[in-house]
């Protein structure tokens, strides 16, 4: 039942990825009122798996491998719902979709089905942490997207012989815009998802887990952010170099999310 | 035929910017260039185009091959560039081919930007410089008149302006490829051109938040800003205006960039490299290309605005098809009476008309006279004969003489509307020209001077007009710099009267 429904929602994921891209190519209504239909039919069923998995489990599904990727992908999708009602920007699903595709897609290859929980760990904070902290890494996920499209746009600008294939793509102003929103959004989520965890693991462990490399690598993305945007508000950095450092933040998101739950380091080594 | 028309240029497709600009003729100092194209040996009328877009030369003589190979020296010597460098760029048209490309021109069907309204304006400055300067005579007049009107049937007759995408249209869509909106961003205008001014409306009409114009000689800018509702700006406080412009719109070029890399660099700091869109009209350029490597700076000059052009080319191509049509129609019937020019079928011509009147009227007394004898016969036929050839004898040798020679056009022509001989271009031409009186508003220059000395000579007896029009007939065949259009005068319409 709830692979059932991952599945649906995985190819609802792919057919808006398909929406998206065609919305780029040509100048045409369709796919831009099709894209958001199909990704909110694809946010409530996958919304509707993981909550009748939790509903198996007794806690919060989101405490294997598979369930953070799929649960990373969900949110991803909301946060670009959510966006896409202010701002309609079809293209940022061109990335939004691949990659929620991507995510879900390898949650169903990595499913091992569930695991009981330390009972240690089974406490309210559970689910502030861990929807804390994924809600950052999905803000963050758009802003890659956004900085993705910047780069193509910027670089179809910057050649001055344009393809047009990529000619409806979002203006330079406005993904520099989504880039900075997202910027300061993640931020706050991701230090609000740090300051949780680190509440939490004193609860839970005391003292023993300050060198576990998911810790470290989270502080190295919380300053490569906090960098980023010290310099978009004191020193003009925008564009292209903003973009890249965006880019470079989200590999190492990328980095800690996979590298630690494949390598199984430390104590999120058996999920986030 | 021992004359031809040669067109010898290169434009947007065959050369690129860097070419185009060093062969560029300065605009409103076209005259001495045109005294020494008609200085050159075998050129006896000529005429210069200099866009942005293009630089050709256009000149008719009696040996179209040594024109074809004359005129790309005298394009390399004016602007002192080895001819080899142009040799890959240049293009030659002769006779009906050459006619067929101003038309083209003027109809703008070759310009970058097809359809583009700005093309017909300075063909027809240049024009009158090339009359001004008396470097363009009769056929040269002609064509160029026809091109006119050319460009204005096609445009009456097909959708080609309306579809067409111009430089400021390419414009905006890429600075809202760039920006998010327009509303709060702000243009500067540098020089005040037409072009400039073109693309600043163009902007403001899509809603730029508001426009600084500069220009070297401050009253223009003045002037330019009252019309646009912006805002003039000092030349030498350029600087100053600078990091304020998200968009700047070069049409002002001189001996080296207008804003060099540095002064963009500044700038851009100055502004926390929030982006500039820089679009360069000018040619010679005004923006050092290199501006373009800088961060969140993006220059495009006149060629790549073309590419972004070319992309929406598409849609237009049914009425561009449907303009050529016209345009091929337009040159037969020049054609038509340019090849009527010729002397030696106009002299067939005279003679067959003259033979045919004696005939008919031997004829007719024949049938007068009753029954005469062989020897009376004989007798009128000669008679007849010997007046005809009296008559003729003036006319034909008037026009052997000139044969091959700068006025021999003119002798044709007049001899063929004197004997009404038939052009076949003659008809249309009257019929064009009621046409163009009808919207005689924007219609050639010259046209309103004509318009009222055709009214003025109503009152006159027949005679007088005749010799009158005789009269200025001598004078402009003597003088080849008469006054543009002189002889439309000899207008059949008029004789018909």
């Amino acid at each position: 039942m709830e692979l059932g429904l991952l599945r649906l929602a995985i190819a609802l994921y792919l057919a808006g990825t398909v929406a998206a891209l065609v919305g780029i190519a040509v100048r045409q209504d369709l796919p831009r009122t099709l894209l958001p239909r199909l990704l909110w039919a694809g946010f409530v069923a996958h919304g509707l798996s993981i909550a009748g998995r939790s509903w198996t489990a007794g806690h919060m599904a989101v405490t294997t491998f598979d369930e953070a990727l799929s649960f990373l992908a969900l949110l991803l999708i909301a946060v670009f719902l959510v966006v896409q009602l202010r701002r309609p920007l079809v293209a940022l699903g061109a990335v939004v979709c691949p990659l929620a595709f991507g995510l879900t897609l390898a949650a169903d290859a990595v499913y091992r089905g569930a695991r009981p929980l330390p009972p240690v760990l089974d406490s309210a904070w559970l689910p502030i942490h861990v929807v804390l902290s994924v809600l950052g890494d999905a803000v963050f996920a758009l802003a890659f997207s956004a900085s993705l499209l910047y780069l193509v746009q910027e670089r179809r600008l910057k050649a001055r012989r344009a393809p047009a294939a990529l000619r409806y793509l979002p203006s330079l102003e406005t993904l520099d815009r989504v880039n900075y929103g997202c910027l300061v959004w993640g931020l706050v989520l991701l230090t609000l998802g740090m300051v949780s965890g680190i509440v939490w693991a004193h609860t839970a462990w005391g003292r023993d887990w300050s060198s576990d490399p998911k810790v470290v690598l989270s502080l190295v993305i919380w300053g490569i952010y906090v960098v980023l945007l010290q310099g978009r508000m004191t020193a003009g950095w925008r564009g292209r170099w903003a973009a890249t450092l965006t880019i470079a933040g989200f590999a190492v998101i990328v980095l800690s999310l996979v590298g630690v739950n494949v390598l199984e380091l430390g104590k999120h080594g058996k999920a986030f | 035929m021992e004359r031809g028309i040669v067109l010898v240029g290169l434009n947007h497709r065959s050369a690129p910017v860097e070419v185009r600009e060093r062969v560029a003729f300065a605009n409103g100092r076209l005259e001495p260039p045109l005294r020494r194209l008609v200085a050159v040996a075998g050129v006896a009328e000529g005429a210069i185009l200099s866009t942005c877009n293009r630089v050709e030369v256009l000149a008719c003589g009696p040996d179209p091959t040594a024109l074809g190979a004359a005129l790309p020296g005298f394009l390399a010597s004016e602007h002192g560039v080895p001819e080899p460098a142009l040799a890959g760029h240049l293009y030659t048209h002769t006779d009906r081919e050459a006619v067929r490309h101003l038309f083209r021109v003027a109809a703008s069907l070759d310009s970058m930007v097809v359809g583009e309204p700005q093309i017909l304006g300075q063909l027809k400055e240049q024009y009158a410089a090339a009359a001004a300067a008396g470097a363009s005579g009769q056929i040269l007049h002609r064509c160029f008149h026809r091109s006119f009107s050319v460009a204005k049937r096609i445009r009456r007759e097909t959708r080609i302006a309306e579809r067409a995408v111009s430089i400021g249209s390419a414009a905006v869509e890429l600075s809202r490829s760039i920006f998010d909106r327009l509303a709060d961003k702000s243009a500067l205008l540098l020089g005040a051109g037409t072009m400039g001014e073109l693309t600043a409306r163009q902007l403001l009409a899509q809603g730029v938040g508001s426009v600084m114009v500069a220009n070297r000689t401050f009253d223009r800018a003045i002037d330019v800003a009252r019309t646009l509702g912006a805002m003039p700006v000092p030349w030498d406080r350029l600087p100053r205006y600078l990091p304020l412009a998200d968009l700047v719109i070069a049409a002002a070029s001189g001996e080296e960039f207008l804003l060099p890399r540095a002064a963009i660099e500044e700038a851009m700091h100055e502004r926390r490299h929030r982006a500039m869109f820089l679009i360069d009209l000018a040619v010679p350029r005004a923006l050092d290309p290199a501006v373009n490597q800088l961060d969140n700076v993006y220059l495009y000059d006149i060629d790549d605005l073309e590419g972004v052009v070319t992309q929406n080319r598409g849609a237009r191509a049914r009425e561009a098809a449907k303009a050529e049509t016209i345009v091929d129609a337009e040159v037969d019937t020049f054609w038509r009476w340019y090849t009527s020019l010729d002397v030696v079928p106009t002299i067939v011509a005279l003679r067959e008309r003259v033979e045919a009147i004696r005939r008919y009227e031997v004829e007719r007394s024949l049938a007068a006279l009753g029954a005469l004898d062989p020897r009376q016969r004989e007798a009128l036929e000669r008679l007849t004969q010997a007046i005809v050839n009296k008559v003729l004898h003036a006319p034909l040798t008037a026009l052997r003489r000139h044969r091959a020679d700068p006025a021999e056009a003119f002798y044709v022509e007049a001899a063929r509307r004197l004997f009404r001989l038939g052009t076949g271009a003659t008809g249309e031409a009257s019929e064009e020209r009621s046409a163009r009186s009808a919207r005689a508003p924007d219609g050639p220059p010259g046209e309103a001077e004509r318009e009222s000395a055709r009214a003025g000579r109503r009152g006159l007896g027949r005679a007088a007009e005749d010799a009158r029009e005789l009269g200025r007939s001598a004078r402009s065949a003597r003088a080849p710099d008469g006054p543009p259009d002189e002889l439309e005068d000899l207008d059949p319409d008029d004789e018909d009267t």
